[in-house]
């Protein structure tokens, strides 16, 4: 069964194709962020070069964050739209788990970081386990300080990946010693290797299912005082 | 900082001049009341970065964005939302991140989650107005920096408004 992977949860743009046989075609920008330009024309490309056409799809991947508001609501509506005019299921998958899984043979706990701007990042943790890894401390999301205490608090060997690991590299490293490394970006090429694993399983749910994780403080109502006032 | 405009034209020659020390990534929050003078800041801004369309108050669109060559300025209206969320899903922080300049009508209202950014209260002096006998035009307009990121600007920025002052 072919799957399409689509993944815009960060300044990237990825898109992949692929199956049993493994990742076919992957189509990957990393600059500009220009989601909404970038990639319809990206799956496009991405189908053509591999030969392969939408009705040959069986299955819709999509990375359904954390990370860029304006990237996953690109990516996520795009990917309902196809998987709803093909009439085929949706896997949806965590950026987090996309980015850990490219180090799944790491002997250290993976802690993929991703910027989730304002100074703030999104992380958790996992750690290998027989046949992939296992996600070990929870999505979270806060400011740098509160992650490094949390490394601080587990006092593990780590290996820290994703953009928000990068851009804030000397702030982690001088509060906990650990490894930065790995990718900056979530790929569309774990997630539709990690999809078809769970596409075998038949595990996979209708495009109204998919919904996107945003983790940001709960949601309340306005103090209008100010604008009540005057009305 | 505050500052006195007794005409429309004074408060776009403000807000020309913070205009000036704007650079991308900033969000700028325009508080004040209905009438207050916030879209009239915005439009004197907006004219400062080279904006030729007229700017209006973009309450029923959330969001009106102005391509201004190198950067984009961001015009929100948070008045008619009701709850925070609502006010998330805008993603402002991440419009300013991309080369842009944000500003938010009514913005105080989110002031926490929009993090460092430029608060520009605007007053009218109602009891003049009330007596009849007062300046109608008369706004006042408070500026704080919410945060570091306008701090290394804030000396030239106070020597720029030097005539302005209340």
């Amino acid at each position: 069964m072919l799957i399409l992977g689509i993944e815009t949860a960060t300044a990237q743009v990825s898109v992949a194709v692929g199956g049993h046989e493994g990742v076919i075609g992957l189509f990957e920008v990393a600059r500009g962020r220009r989601h909404a330009e970038i990639l319809a024309p990206a799956i496009e490309f991405v189908l053509r070069q591999a030969d392969i056409e939408l009705t040959e799809l069986g299955v819709i991947a999509v990375d359904t964050g954390p990370g860029l508001f304006t990237g996953m609501r690109v990516g996520l509506a795009s990917a309902k739209a196809l998987a709803q005019a093909l009439r085929i299921p949706m896997i949806g998958i965590s950026s987090l788990d996309l980015l850990a899984f490219p180090c799944r043979h790491s002997d250290r706990v993976v802690v993929p970081v991703i910027d989730a701007r304002r100074g703030e990042v999104f992380w958790s943790m996992y750690r290998q386990v027989p046949g992939g890894l296992q996600q070990v401390a929870p999505p979270t999301v806060g400011p740098v300080d509160e992650l490094v205490a949390d490394l601080l608090a587990r006092s593990q060997e780590v290996l820290c990946v994703g953009d928000g690991a990068h851009r804030y590299r000397e702030e982690i490293i001088e509060g906990y010693h650990c490894e930065i490394g790995g990718d900056e970006h979530p790929s569309a090429a774990p997630l539709v290797q990690l999809a078809h694993a769970r596409a075998l399983r038949e595990d996979w749910v209708n495009p109204r299912e998919i919904h996107a994780v945003y983790l940001r403080a709960p949601d309340a109502q306005i103090n209008w005082a100010t604008r009540e006032r005057r009305e | 900082m505050l500052l006195r405009a007794g005409s429309v034209e004074i408060t776009h020659a403000i807000a020309a001049a913070v205009a000036g020390f704007a650079r991308p990534g900033d969000m700028i929050v325009l508080a004040g009341e209905m009438g207050s003078g916030k879209t009239a800041f915005a439009q004197g801004f907006g004219r400062a970065l080279g904006v030729t369309e007229p700017i209006t108050s973009p309450t029923f669109t959330l969001v009106h964005s102005y391509d201004c060559g190198r950067i984009t300025l961001h015009h929100a209206d948070l008045y008619r939302l009701e709850r925070t969320a609502e006010v998330a899903d805008l993603a402002l922080v991440e419009l300013a991140e991309f080369d842009g300049i944000v500003l938010v009508e009514w913005g105080d209202v989110a002031g926490a989650s929009l993090g460092d950014h430029l608060e520009v209260r605007l007053g009218v002096d109602t009891d003049a107005l009330l007596s009849g006998d007062g300046d109608e035009e008369l706004r006042s307009i408070e500026l704080t920096a919410v945060g570091r990121s306008w701090s290394r600007r804030w000396d030239r920025l106070n020597t720029a408004l030097e005539p302005y002052r209340w």
